[in-house]
């Protein structure tokens, strides 16, 4: 850290490279930590999770119960103990609350005074953040199971929509009505992300195990269809051929780059994609349990000098090293299965939603104090309110049992 | 890490765990807790161990482990952290989060698994959860999720704790009541009691004279004139009397308490007459056993009494007033003083406390068991007189040896094994009636018999009379009685035929029947039934049986149902065994109650009247329960133990049986065996209905059920073809 300061000081490292370490080694020390809580307001499982993008300061979540609630992150109270409150909430009362789970919530890129929710109530609602109504609900034939809007987009404000339909539906926020159709799946869609890098490129994940790749201004059809044996085995197995995993593929995530395309199967696997080919960059991250029926939620890390995925994995998060496939680390807290995770790109903390209710929050390991700190630190402690804690990290052998 | 501790802990928690006790064994906890102190590492261990252990598919194994985990848990700061980073394991094979993953049986230790797991997270969260945020988290999980109500787990238990506290109040209070009363009673019976037992005491003194009261001189004539059946009177030697008299002092006190003089009169009367008066001889056993010791017995004695201990006492004009004052002190004992002792004992066991009074009690209840034991050693020969109207209702302590020796009485037909209560005094004469000449030595009857009834015979009393056995053996004796009768007294005839002619006019008059009217002839038509040939145009039955024969038909020409005439009688009696809980068994069995075997008269104490039956009852309860003393029932029994803190060896008596059992050669043998086959009644009843033999037995009876349909309608064409 001291030479990367040094070194930064003399101006012979790039300011880049300081910064990718220490998000890097903030990232390894992930744990859960007293310091940062988040308030319970769902009295149901977490679908969904989302942070804005444009000062990171607001998080969305998606209950199973339909709840819609958003949280303040930002620590103003120059502490490091804070809870995330809560600070508005589409509660069961409300008259616009949707009527069954919510899959999916995402605020629109752009701004913080609107986001957009899609739930198994066949609906999708796009928000007005300072009242909490509806401004536009979109009805659908089916559940629907995801949309995602381009963060990057300029030219066109269009949510790709994800339903049991095997069509993915567009639908354009200018007009409020739904502008394309683009059909080929033969399964319901699970996943939808648009690519960070170009605007009009977006990727399907469908329950036919097939990964699909559009150019949205293109009618005719997909791209290209991602294939996991990157066609060399199609002739053998005409079955397989073409399908990205050997089961239903319920999450999708580019890199923040948009060079490559994340995909997980309930077939355990996990697969790095390259975007702008297709192929399977067969990175092995080994088994990847996975057995949701429905989209998943998976984050990639944003900034740090080796990326991380953040994969939920049973009641855990896997931490894999994205581009070697190791398995960094394993985030245990939930009490059940976890559906979201969603990275915080500032800060470096993760942020996790599960079954159990509970959205809990890893963030890194405060440092060991130094030597000198420890010095200061023992007399500011004398007087502190810290010994209850402490008290509880010592043993407690009675004397009777020497 | 030193390997051996290593060794030892693994060891330690493997004993712990499989110990199968609700509670764990302090020391060993304890030395588990002196290594793991020593270092982190051992901590480790002993968490991998505890979580291997933890998984076992044992809830028995896993309570252990719990128990163990909290032990440490509120001890090593290390070990809370390996635990809450495995909290989710842990909650899943303790508290059973995960649907899938049930808690293993035994059913009931698995419910107190979950308890006693909540309650440890409860407390581990009050505790630690500020500090251990997945603690926390899991609580909180717990409580929300898993919608476990810790609040409302500690307001019930304190609730039950009340619930328990003020059942507790009550059941004191009820107690300290009936003490409270039972030391007045006990305060105003004792004076009654202690008068009760010194005037017993007087009583058995002036029944049996100490020896020391007799000069030797005085005693010698009392040796009577010997059996004149098998003793020719001039091999009496008069001097052995006197040494036998010292060899064994209680022989002295086989006295009557007769006039000394008048009976040397008789007796000595008695010895030139020899043959004649037989019965009042036999009266004075002190005789046999002079004969016994001078070796001059003949054979035709039963050698299998015991003169030593047999003291035997008669009731005479002279003693009348002593023997009825005793009679009546015994039954005052026996009814009163020892019931109301014994409740005490019961009650100051149980209530605690009190040993004082306890032991106080007991002592009474000696005192009083000894008097009854002396009252019963006297054989006291009431007058038979006055023993009719006694004996029906009151303890009667007739010496049931005497007549297992000489009662060789021949089987009589008509047994009647159940006496009804108005017909006992019938019973306890029938012997001397029975009994052939020879036998008749040793019967005392002092008295003239009234009326003998040859037809009251106790016999046998083990012999149901419930079951075929029984009703075979009375039938035999019945085809066998001719013999018997005749030989025992005149009597017996005449009575026969009155019964005979008695018979006559109650037997019943038979309407007038078919059977009658065919009687002895031989049918060959009947039952049988001719079909005819089918009448229809074309379809014709292939063979046709012309004659059918209808067994029913048949049967109906020859035989006669007659319906039950008589009267139903209700039943008056109960069988008034006593039960465990100090009640009477109130069965109303005609003959025999299914719990206690055949019903027998019983006073009110639920003990049995007739001697006989108390000695088969000993006798059975003797082989039931070989070696156990039956003088005090083993529930008692414990509760003196507890109360006292005396060992008295209950355990070692009735213990036995619940640990003997327990999976031999198995490698954790205090754990619940989980594969033993579970005896419920369902179980039981499976192994009744689903067997082999009786399957069959229902698919025939189906069949049977099935046929009989077809010949039901067997005129119908369908059916008459198959």
């Amino acid at each position: 850290m001291l030479g990367f300061l040094s070194a930064r000081q003399t101006g012979l490292d790039d300011p880049l490279r300081l910064r990718r370490a220490e998000s890097t080694r903030r990232v390894l020390s992930f744990e859960l930590n007293s310091d940062r809580e988040v308030d319970r307001i769902h009295g149901n499982g977490i679908n969904t999770l989302d942070i804005e993008v444009i000062d990171g300061r607001y998080m969305l979540s998606g209950g199973a119960d339909g709840v819609i609630v958003i949280y303040d992150l930002e620590n103003s109270s120059r502490k490091p103990q804070y809870t995330c409150k809560a600070l508005c909430t589409v509660g069961r009362s409300s008259r616009y609350v949707h009527r069954f789970s919510v899959e999916t919530v995402q605020w629109y890129p752009r701004d913080t005074g609107m986001f957009v929710s899609s739930s198994f109530d066949k609906t999708m609602k796009v928000w007005d953040t300072e009242t909490l109504k509806p401004a536009e609900v979109f009805q659908f034939q089916g559940n629907v199971y995801c949309h995602h809007m381009s963060p990057i987009a300029r030219k066109h404000s269009l949510i790709a929509v994800g339903t049991e339909d095997p069509k993915v539906q567009l639908c354009d926020l200018k007009s409020g009505g739904r502008s394309h159709i683009l059909q080929g799946h033969r399964g319901e869609i699970l996943s939808v992300r648009w690519s960070p890098r170009h605007e009009h490129i977006l990727a399907t994940a469908s329950a036919d195990s097939r990964v699909r790749l559009w150019d949205v201004r293109k009618a005719s059809g997909s791209l290209f269809t991602l294939d996991q044996h990157n066609r060399e085995k199609s002739k053998a197995s005409s079955e397989a051929v073409n399908t990205a995993h050997n089961g239903r593929v319920n999450g999708l995530r580019f890199t923040p780059d948009g060079l490559h395309l994340l995909s997980t199967g309930t077939d355990d696997r996990m697969r790095l994609w390259n975007s702008a080919t297709g192929a399977n960059t067969l990175v092995n991250y080994g088994k990847v349990e996975n057995d949701s029926r429905k989209g998943l939620q998976v984050a990639v890390s944003q900034g740090c000098s080796a990326e991380f995925a953040f994969v939920p994995c049973g009641s855990s998060v896997a931490v894999y090293a994205l581009h070697t496939g190791e398995r960094v680390t394993t985030l245990r807290g939930h009490y059940n299965n976890v559906n979201c995770c969603v990275f915080h790109p500032d800060y470096q903390e993760l942020y996790s939603g599960g079954k159990d209710c509970n959205i809990l929050a890893w963030v890194p390991s405060p440092r060991c104090p130094d030597i000198e700190d420890e010095e200061r630190g023992a007399a500011a402690q004398e007087g502190a309110g810290q010994p209850a804690a402490n008290r509880a990290f010592e043993d407690a052998w009675s004397s009777d049992e020497g | 890490m030193d390997h051996a501790q290593r060794e030892k802990l693994s060891e330690l928690v493997e004993e712990l765990t499989t110990s199968g006790e609700p509670k764990l064994n302090q020391d060993k906890m304890k030395e588990v807790k002196k290594i793991c102190k020593v270092s982190n590492d051992y901590i480790e261990h002993v968490y991998h161990l505890i979580m291997m252990q933890l998984a076992q598919e044992h809830a028995e194994i896993r309570l252990s482990a719990l128990q163990i985990t909290d032990e440490l848990f509120s001890r090593s700061h290390l070990f809370r952290t390996l635990l809450v980073s495995n909290l989710q394991e842990f909650l899943e094979l303790t508290v059973e989060t995960d649907a899938e993953q049930p808690l293993p049986p035994p059913q009931e230790v698995a419910r107190k698994l979950k308890t006693l797991a909540i309650h440890t997270i409860q407390a581990w969260q009050d505790a630690y959860g500020q500090a251990y945020k997945k603690l926390a988290l899991g609580y909180h999980f717990l409580k929300q999720v898993k919608k476990v109500d810790f609040n409302d787990i500690h307001a019930r238990t304190q609730a039950e704790r009340r619930r328990l506290e003020e059942k507790q109040k009550r059941l004191e209070r009820i107690y300290k009541d009936k003490v409270t009363k039972a030391i007045q009673e006990m305060e105003e019976a004792i004076p009654d009691i202690e008068e009760c037992l010194t005037e017993v005491e007087n009583c058995i003194q002036l029944l049996t004279p100490h020896p020391g009261d007799f000069n030797l001189g005085s005693l010698e004539p009392t040796a009577a004139s010997p059996s004149p059946a098998s003793m020719p009177p001039g091999h009496h030697k008069e001097p052995l009397v006197s040494t036998v008299d010292d060899e064994r002092p209680c022989c002295s006190k086989d006295l009557e308490d007769k006039g000394a003089e008048e009976l040397k009169e008789v007796t000595k009367k008695e010895e030139e007459e020899s043959s004649e008066e037989e019965s009042e001889m036999e009266e004075v056993p002190e005789q046999d056993a002079f004969i016994r010791n001078t070796g001059l017995m003949s054979r035709t004695y039963s050698l299998a009494l015991d003169i030593s201990t047999d003291v035997s006492v008669k009731e005479t004009e002279d003693n009348e007033a002593v023997v009825n004052a005793m009679r009546d002190l015994h039954c005052l004992i026996s009814t009163k003083h020892l019931p109301a002792v014994q409740s005490w004992v019961k009650l100051f066991t149980k209530a605690g406390g009190n040993e004082v009074l306890l032991r106080r009690a007991l002592d009474l209840k000696k005192g009083l068991v000894k008097a009854l034991q002396k009252h019963k050693e006297l054989h006291i020969e009431y007058r038979r007189r006055e023993r009719r109207v006694v004996k029906a209702g009151t303890c009667d302590v007739e010496e049931e040896d005497d007549d297992d020796d000489f009662e060789e009485v021949p089987e009589k037909e008509g047994l009647e094994l159940h006496i009804p209560d108005h017909l006992r005094a019938e019973y306890g004469l029938e012997p001397a009636s029975a009994s052939t000449s020879s036998l008749k030595l040793a019967k005392p009857v002092p008295a003239p018999q009234p009326l003998p009834l040859p037809k009251r015979c106790s016999y046998a009393e083990e012999q149901d009379p419930t079951c075929a056995a029984a009703t075979l053996l009375v039938l035999k004796q019945k085809l066998a009685s001719a013999s018997p009768a005749s030989t025992s007294g005149g009597c017996v005839e005449p009575k026969d035929k009155e019964e005979h002619s008695q018979d006559k006019a109650k037997a019943p008059v038979i309407p007038f029947g078919i059977d009658l009217y065919y009687w002895g002839q031989e049918q060959p038509t009947a039952g049988k039934m001719i079909r005819f040939s089918s009448q229809h145009q074309f379809w014709v039955p292939h063979e046709v049986e012309e004659e059918v024969e209808n067994k029913e038909l048949s049967a109906q020409m020859k035989s006669r149902y007659i319906t039950f005439a008589g009267n139903f009688e209700p039943i008056t009696h109960e069988c008034r065994a006593p039960m465990p809980n100090g009640t009477l068994c109130k069965r109303q069995d005609r003959v025999k109650c299914p719990f206690h075997g055949v019903i027998i008269p019983r006073d009110d104490m639920g003990n049995p009247t007739n001697p006989d039956d108390a000695a088969r009852l000993e006798k059975e309860r003797m082989k039931l329960q070989e070696d156990q003393p039956d003088w005090r029932d083993p529930e008692l029994m414990r509760e003196i133990e507890a109360a006292t803190g005396e060992d008295l060896g209950s355990s070692k008596t009735f213990g036995k049986g619940k640990n003997g059992s327990k999976g031999k050669g198995k490698k954790y043998s205090n754990l619940t065996d989980l594969k033993q086959s579970t005896n419920t009644a369902r179980s039981r009843l499976e192994r009744k209905v689903f067997n082999k033999s009786a399957m069959r037995r229902v698919t025939e009876a189906m069949k049977r059920v099935d046929r009989r349909k077809h010949e039901k309608f067997a005129n119908q064409f369908n059916y008459a073809l198959n």
